[in-house]
């Protein structure tokens, strides 16, 4: 196996174009335990690591542009992802360990497409696209539908995920997650809500979106056409428990892991609407 | 919902391999060319801090500082054998055997100082702070130095056996003496649970662990953090999920156990009640620390939502279950 190093995300491109049976690394947090495991056997590795313009966040206007070799740590230390934002910090603050926050991307979270990547349900909740780039086209796809129709808008082996972009949202960004212990804990239910409460503490805007009950991560339009327009009260929030629960009933069928999730998505559906009043 | 409750636990636990099975330590002490003591005992060390106790209780025999004892462990071709370093036995059991070997050495050195010293006898000799001496008139003293180099090539030796006391249980009766000596512990937990979730928070916890004598009360302590977060473990994470003999959890991805941030900090009491039989009084502690914590965290969880739980681990989904039983028979 060869291991290149990019300088650029034109010299990745170009890597990717000229080498067969290619694989992008940046953190190696997953790819390398899939190596490992003969999951994956590519012929060459191409490093993004290195590729400072892939490792920046930046603010442009009403837009936040995240590279896709940002860390978890660097993003749980930036200060762009404060206030009402801070749902997206504390979905990266619960990935793994230390040490696998300070090597894993924001990118290899997403192309990894496991249905229990913490930081997706929060970029879904956000609406945010992700560019993915190949040496002739720059492509833009929703983060919801880069997996919710992965064939036609999933990654393809000769591009790169580059950034992932969403606007700067009015309302309040949360997030909750039930894992079987405190750290290194692999997600059991996520859940990230985008609620915008009006002066009658009515629901004028929400977007609700959940990992690990389903096979990717994905949209709970049922939850949010039942929240939408709604007093945002603890009633609503009991209902909406229940809304989640009978959504769940349908796509978790015959699954040996429902009753408890049914069960433990409670605790988790009303952490996440919770946090909007905080 | 969240529910907080309190539980303890209480164990009282037999060291050594007991029921009358001989349980044997041997230890050999030797003086060295630069009159330093060499301690050799075939007791490994696996972490509980074997090491550092052997050359403690040495030290103190000896009465020198720990940096004259040289000690040499584990190696089959130099050291006799102690016995396993399991069924909690090295510090009372091998301790024993270096104490007795170190007893057995002084009177070996009193013999060659009788003769150094022109003396006619042995009795009112001290082996103290590396010399022998005569307790009724002092000046008359030699250092384990001089009696390296008086000995020359000849080698200065003592063995030191100690078979543990314990009788076969009657299989009639029932009746004997299984265990000496016994340890006690006992553990308390403040806890919350999720009765949605199933997960258990450990707020507070508490274990009290009698040692006889802690030679090392650092070392205790590291052994009572080490129990209590394996008992953790054990009670809340640790699954093989065995299905026909087959282990599903063969990875730690799989196998959970406790991280750092899932062990809270624990309040360590030692009790220091000296054993007779021991060594200077201390009694081995390296499971007993872990028992008692399980039972704590059991009944903690039934008193803080009346749902006894009768299998392990109590895994947040299994706990839920339970919870979700309990909730539909009332």
């Amino acid at each position: 196996m060869i291991v290149k190093q990019a300088k650029s995300v034109e010299d990745a491109l170009e890597l990717l174009s000229h080498y067969g049976n290619c694989k992008i690394i940046a953190g190696g947090t997953d790819i390398i335990i899939q190596m490992n495991e003969k999951k994956v056997q590519p012929k060459v590795l191409i490093d993004i690591s290195k590729v400072e313009e892939l490792k920046k966040i930046e603010e442009d206007g009403d837009f936040i542009k995240i590279g896709s070799a940002v860390t978890y740590t660097d993003i749980i230390e930036s200060s762009i992802f404060e206030g009402n934002l801070s749902g997206f910090k504390k979905a990266c603050r619960l990935v793994g360990s230390p040490q696998i926050r300070n090597r894993g991307t924001i990118g290899g979270n997403i192309v990894n497409a496991s249905p229990a990547a913490d930081s997706v349900p929060p970029l879904i909740a956000l609406g945010a696209t992700i560019i993915l780039e190949s040496k002739n086209n720059i492509r833009e796809v929703k983060v919801e539908d880069y997996f919710s129709h992965s064939e036609t808008f999933g990654i393809r082996e000769y591009e790169i995920l580059t950034a992932i972009r969403f606007r700067k949202p009015k309302g309040v960004l949360t997030f909750a997650k039930l894992g079987l212990r405190k750290a290194l804990a692999i997600s059991r239910i996520s859940i990230a809500a985008l609620v915008e409460l009006d002066k009658d503490n009515k629901v004028s805007f929400v977007r609700i979106a959940s990992g690990s009950i389903g096979r990717y991560p994905m949209r709970e339009h049922e939850l949010e056409e039942f929240l939408q327009g709604k007093v945002f009260d603890d009633a609503v929030i009991d209902e909406a428990v229940k809304v989640l629960q009978g959504v769940m009933d349908v796509r978790l069928a015959n699954r040996s892991s429902l009753p408890y999730k049914r069960r433990a998505v409670e605790a988790v559906l009303k952490e996440a609407l919770g946090e909007v009043r905080k | 919902m969240k529910k907080r409750g309190r539980g303890i636990g209480l164990s009282f636990y037999g060291t050594g391999y007991g029921n009358g099975f001989p349980d044997v330590s041997n230890a050999w002490v030797r003086l060295l060319k630069d009159g330093k003591i060499g301690v050799y005992v075939g007791g490994a060390e696996v972490g509980q801090g074997a090491m550092t106790a052997f050359v403690q209780i040495a030290a103190e025999a000896l009465g020198v500082p720990h940096d004259r004892v040289l000690l040499e462990i584990e190696d089959t071709l130099t050291t006799p054998d102690s016995g396993t370093a399991a069924a909690t036995r090295q510090t009372y059991n091998t301790g024993n055997a270096i104490k007795i070997a170190c007893e057995n050495f002084k009177e070996k050195l009193k013999e060659v100082a009788k003769d150094i010293l022109n003396l006619n006898s042995t009795a009112a000799l001290e082996v103290k702070d590396g010399e022998v001496y005569l307790e009724i008139f002092p000046q008359k003293r030699v250092s384990l130095e001089k009696i390296a180099d008086f000995l020359g090539g000849n080698i200065l030796e003592a063995e030191g056996s100690f078979t543990a006391q314990t009788t076969k249980l009657d299989p009639e009766t029932g009746q004997g003496a299984p265990y000496w000596p016994y340890t006690f512990s006992a553990c308390g937990v403040e806890l919350e649970v999720d009765t949605i979730t199933g997960q258990v928070d450990i707020l507070k916890a508490v274990l009290v662990q009698d040692v006889g004598r802690a030679v090392n009360p650092h070392l205790v302590e590291g052994q009572m953090d080490g129990g209590y977060a394996m008992a953790l473990g054990y009670a809340l994470f640790e699954d093989l999920n065995l299905k026909r003999g087959v282990m599903g959890n063969r990875k730690f991805s799989k196998y959970l156990i406790p991280t750092s941030m899932d062990v809270t900090e624990l309040t360590k009491i030692i009790v220091e009640d000296p054993e007779s039989t021991a060594p200077y009084g201390a009694k081995g502690i390296g499971e007993p620390v872990m028992i008692p914590v399980t039972p704590a965290i059991l009944n903690a969880i039934y008193d803080a939502t009346g749902v006894r739980i009768t299998e392990l681990p109590i895994t947040p989904e299994k706990l839920a279950k339970a919870f979700s039983d309990f909730e539909k028979e009332g």
